[in-house]
């Protein structure tokens, strides 16, 4: 079968490659740019280990083509800290013990970027509502959510 | 998990695609939001020979007025669709069933398209393709015999699209386009009730518009589902209402929702409607939730949801 050529921005470095047209993101984020903080759990979509943030929405990476990202622009949980700082959600999942075998860790507070990414104060029923995308099998969610709110407080009291 | 072998298209406007399909010999998937269709790959359900993209093409992501209809592009996503400025305040029914389809990740993702055209699931289908060999392959999957049901003449897989429901509450209706041209059907004509090929599309048809009736509805949907953050419906009931008439949809049982007319509102009209809902529902052991309990819970969400679109109207 042919390879794609396919480029897109990742963590703001731009990456081109060829690609098997029948490769996931997922793939080509962990197998080819060492990206692993994503993670493949159920691989079927359900869970959102793989939750990677393309153009400002949330996917899962795993249900994604990479030649369906051609020209894209992607944040991955590598992307999130910022000069040695980590970002505000990632201390406040550290801060809250929102954090146990850490697997479903990086799709969390992706999904949680992109929710507070567009509602700066979302409510504690938005919040579970939209966590509920992602599957835990540690911690219960309670810390979970509780981070995402503290993440949110923290960045509307800093302005 | 690792996806077979095929090709890939991105198709700049429908023509293409279907130029796209017919230069496959017919061997060719469209490809929209991919979250039902990926997974299908991932277990050998499917094995095409080259995956069509349409995410490219414009004029399938947007949403109009046309006449009396709102005219929905099948590529709208469900998160953009039940954000809608209208949808909330004219199908409530719809919005309803927007919400409750999986989570909001995928709704971000999955459009209303590919949705409607989701393929019926079964417990002993949507299975590995070694699992799948062990066990025989059963109708759908091109063998002689239904593994849930013992010497059963038909398929019972269930169709489990929420929006469907909704949709059928509100007298939607499909254009599609294929390599024979363009036609527009009522979106119920789009089942065909046989769980082996659910969908009486020709081969190549794009799904192009759903159109909707713009008509201010009163509605409700109810599901049944195990996990509510993410699960596909085990039963879903949609109610809509306009003027006094209204639709009821049962689905997420069989290869096809059942449509009933809403004429009579007493409570006896209820259930009557929810009493023949129940009887007509056939669910069969190939879910998480054993069949009796299913059935039951047809007459139950049935009035629970003709209740509330009612209360919605006053």
């Amino acid at each position: 079968m042919k390879t794609i050529k396919v480029s897109f921005r990742v963590n703001d470095e731009t990456v081109a490659f060829q690609v098997k047209p029948y490769e996931t993101l997922l793939e080509t984020l962990r197998e080819r740019i060492d990206l692993i903080g994503s993670k493949e759990a159920c691989g079927m979509g359900a869970c959102g280990a793989c939750t990677v943030i393309v153009d400002g929405i949330p996917l899962r990476s795993c249900l994604v083509l990479t030649p369906e990202v051609n020209g894209a622009s992607i944040t991955t949980v590598e992307g999130l800290a910022k000069d040695g700082n980590l970002h505000p959600l990632q201390e406040a999942f550290m801060e809250k013990g929102a954090v146990q075998c850490g697997f479903c860790t990086s799709g969390m507070i992706m999904t949680a970027k992109a929710l507070l990414d567009r509602n700066k104060k979302p409510t504690q029923k938005e919040v579970i509502k939209t966590m509920s995308s992602n599957i835990c099998r540690c911690t219960g969610y309670k810390k979970i959510v509780e981070a995402v709110e503290y993440a949110a407080s923290r960045r509307t009291s800093a302005g | 998990m690792i996806l077979p072998k095929f090709d890939y298209k991105k198709a700049e406007d429908i023509a293409a695609a279907i130029a796209l399909y017919e230069r496959s010999k017919g061997r060719a998937c469209y490809l929209a939001g991919g979250t039902d269709l990926i997974p299908l790959l991932k277990l050998r359900l499917s094995e095409p020979s080259a995956m069509i993209d349409l995410k490219g093409i414009p004029q399938l992501k947007t949403i109009s007025r046309k006449g009396n209809s709102l005219v929905i592009g099948p590529n709208v996503t469900l998160f953009e669709l039940k954000n809608h400025e209208t949808v909330k305040d004219y199908f409530p029914a719809l919005y309803e069933s927007l919400d409750a389809t999986s989570c909001e990740t995928l709704q971000m993702r999955g459009t209303i398209g590919g949705n409607i055209l989701q393929n019926t699931r079964c417990l002993l289908y949507n299975k590995s393709l070694d699992w799948r060999t062990a066990r025989g392959f059963c109708y759908k999957m091109g063998g002689e015999t239904c593994n849930v049901v013992p010497n059963a003449a038909a398929c019972f897989s269930n169709y489990c699209s929420d929006n469907a429901l909704s949709l059928l509450s509100l007298s939607a209706s499909v254009k599609l386009a294929g390599p024979e041209g363009e036609r527009k059907i009522k979106l119920e004509k789009l089942f065909s009730k046989d769980g082996r090929n659910p969908f009486t599309l020709k081969p190549g048809e794009i799904l192009t518009e759903f159109h909707i009736p713009f008509k201010r509805s009163t509605g409700a949907y109810e599901k049944l589902r195990v996990r509510n953050a993410i699960d596909y419906p085990l039963l879903g009931v949609a109610v809509s209402m306009i003027g006094g008439k209204g639709k009821v949809c049962v689905g997420g049982i069989g290869p096809a929702p059942l449509v009933y007319d809403l004429k009579d509102l007493s409570g006896a009209g209820l259930k009557e409607v929810a009493q023949q809902a129940r009887q007509e529902a056939r669910p069969v052991s190939n879910t998480t939730l054993s069949a009796g309990y299913r059935k039951k819970m047809v007459n139950v969400l049935t009035q629970r949801a003709i209740k509330r679109a009612l209360k919605e109207g006053k």
